[in-house]
């Protein structure tokens, strides 16, 4: 097992239980919250607080597609019966989803056409999310042991480490915080985290 | 209120019935409706469908084949609006933001209705209601934040306070104590009659929702507290339904069905600010006038009665989905402690209560309270959303 040992997983620990499961869907459930969340603040905010929110937006979108693309994606093939069409069918929504997502970038935020773009790709996204927990997390839970799915859990929390979406106060300048580069490096960051992470085995 | 349905005409029969294309309506965005719009959506569905289950009963007791093809007919028309209604509701909310959606509808809807019930006896029962669904939507969003880590303010959008209400642990009473009197068909005035069952068909839908979909979810804590909170909204079908006197006849019910879904449609088509779910809320008011109709007709027929003996002359004032945070903080402040004793409320824990409160927990603390521990553990404080300041109950303060 390698990389899961060094955490404590609890095998008795009852499959999607929040508080003891520390498992890899609680964990992409929660950043689905958060990106729901932060399409609201982009749209309620106007001026540079729109475009701050928005630039963390597109940070945790792409550290959690990111993520999906190479921990889970890859690992649903294998877990259940039909689950290579499954992923076929979740990368395809979100390659739609990142065409939405390059309209939007060039665009100025208070361009009268970037709400309803936003709106266009929030829909897009949320689809995608929901078809991710009915479809393909549920199955995950079911075949997939509590220490694989801890196991996950460890590399999107190392990608997410790479990219912060929100300010670190005391650990980083808010400036510092916002010139995380442009969206192709935040993808190899975290690629690279996740990599590294599932290296250390493959149990 | 110069509108009287049974001077109305609406649309055919014969003209109702609607194709694929017409009841494949677009549905609200989740975001950016108002939040009142989703509860009107709510609501009638929940009319609708005890529309249909109470079409059914009466076919069920009914021996003449043709009075059955009639309720037949006009049944599959409302089976058609159920449908055109709930499908307003977004794919891409999950059932715990839908859940939200009908707590909110419950506290919103019955708070409103307990403001404006005349009767003394009918306003205590949705008073002390109310403080039971109030604390759901305090439970429900909860475990929104824990599982989805979502506020539940992105839902009710500031419109319902969220804070702790009457303990749901408290709602588990003896059934005995759960049937209060009804009320008296020949005095009543007849707005009482449409508030109970606006009420009961709220309740029960939310009882059946949450008994189908309970199962759905994964997490054990969800599992659980769905079980409970279902259990609780038997309870509340239960004490709101015994409040209709039993004595009306079938038609007369089936009159006052009817009267109750022109009476909505038209309330919810003035208020409405969405253009195409208002325009829904005008074709059905359109279709009810008929069906308003024959079942006048068959109460005529049946009970060699008229109509308008049994109801209002007039529409009464429309129901209306608004703020009622003012209200509710009263409430909290002098009713949280009630509980039932037989038909009335009391504010001890009786023989009765105690005993059932042993057998279901059994030395356990209940899902409700179970899910504000993990809650806490995992963000340090409980969810709530307080606009108007402080919780007016000082021990329940945060
Ligand atoms: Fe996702
Ligand atoms: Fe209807
Ligand atoms: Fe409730
Ligand atoms: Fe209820």
């Amino acid at each position: 097992m390698g990389a899961a040992e060094d955490e404590a997983v609890d095998e008795h620990a009852r499959t999607g239980d929040p508080v003891a499961g520390d498992d890899v869907v609680a964990l992409l459930m929660r950043q689905h919250g958060e990106i729901h969340t932060l399409f609201d603040e982009v749209r309620a905010a106007e001026g540079e607080a729109r475009a701050e929110a928005f630039r963390r937006l597109v940070r945790l979108l792409a550290v959690h597609e990111t993520a999906e693309e190479e921990v889970v994606h890859p690992h649903a093939r294998t877990a259940f019966d039909g689950g290579g069409e499954v992923a076929d069918d979740r990368l395809a929504e979100e390659k739609a989803a990142k065409e939405k997502l390059t309209a939007l970038e060039d665009m100025d935020v208070s361009d009268p056409a970037f709400v309803p773009a936003l709106l266009s790709l929030r829909n897009a996204v949320l689809v995608h999310a929901r078809a991710e927990e009915r479809y393909e997390f549920a199955l995950l839970r079911r075949t997939t042991s509590p220490a694989r799915l801890a196991l996950m859990a460890k590399a999107v929390r190392a990608a997410e480490a790479t990219a912060p979406t929100h300010p670190h106060p005391g650990v980083e300048s808010a400036a510092a915080n916002l010139a995380v580069g442009p969206v192709a490096a935040v993808m190899d960051r975290a690629r690279d985290a996740i990599r590294r992470t599932m290296g250390g085995g493959d149990g | 209120m110069t509108f009287n349905p049974l001077e109305q005409r609406g649309i055919p029969l014969d003209r109702q019935v609607r194709s694929w294309r017409e009841l494949d309506v677009a549905p609200i965005d989740p975001d950016a409706t108002d939040p009142y719009t989703r509860c009107r959506v709510i609501t009638m569905n929940g009319i609708e469908v005890e529309a249909i289950l109470f079409s059914h009963q009466l076919a069920r007791h009914t021996a003449d084949p043709e009075i059955k093809r009639s309720l037949a007919e006009v049944r599959y028309v409302e089976a058609q609006q159920q449908k055109a209604v709930n499908w307003l509701l977004p794919g891409v909310s999950s059932v715990l933001e839908t859940t939200i959606a009908y707590e909110q509808v419950a506290v919103d809807l019955t708070a409103w209705i307990a403001r404006m019930e005349p009767d003394p006896y009918l306003r205590q029962a949705y008073e002390f209601g109310v403080l039971e669904d109030f604390d759901h939507l305090y439970r429900y969003a909860n475990l929104y934040e824990m599982i989805e880590h979502r506020k539940a303010e992105s839902i009710v959008d500031g419109l319902t306070e969220v804070m702790p209400g009457r303990p749901t642990r408290m709602h588990h009473r003896h059934p005995y104590d759960n049937v209060r009197d009804p009320y008296d068909r020949t005095r009543v005035d007849p707005l009482s009659k449409l508030h109970a069952l606006t009420v009961m068909s709220a309740e029960q839908q939310t009882m059946n929702f949450y008994m189908n979909t309970g199962p759905t979810y994964m997490e054990p804590i969800a599992r659980q507290l769905y079980q409970e909170i279902g259990l609780i909204e038997e309870e509340h079908v239960t004490h709101y339904e015994s409040l209709v006197d039993p004595g009306e006849t079938w038609w007369e019910q089936l009159v006052n069905h009817e009267y109750n879904e022109c009476y909505l449609y038209y309330s919810f088509m003035e208020q409405e600010s969405h253009p195409k779910v208002k325009a829904l809320w005008e074709l059905h008011l359109n279709m009810e006038l008929e069906h308003l109709r024959i079942a006048c007709d068959l109460m005529r027929r049946h009970d060699g009665r008229e109509p308008e003996e049994v109801l209002a002359p007039q529409l009464p004032n429309v129901l209306t989905f608004e703020p009622n945070k003012a209200y509710l903080r009263e409430l909290l402040a002098t009713q949280i402690d009630l509980t039932t004793l037989g038909a009335g409320y009391v504010r001890e824990a009786h023989e009765r209560f105690e005993e059932m409160q042993r057998r279901l927990n059994d030395g356990e603390r209940p899902p409700s309270d179970r899910v504000m521990d993990q809650h806490r553990q995992v963000f340090g404080r409980d969810y709530r959303l307080e606009t108007e300041g402080p919780h007016p109950v000082a021990s329940e303060r945060a």
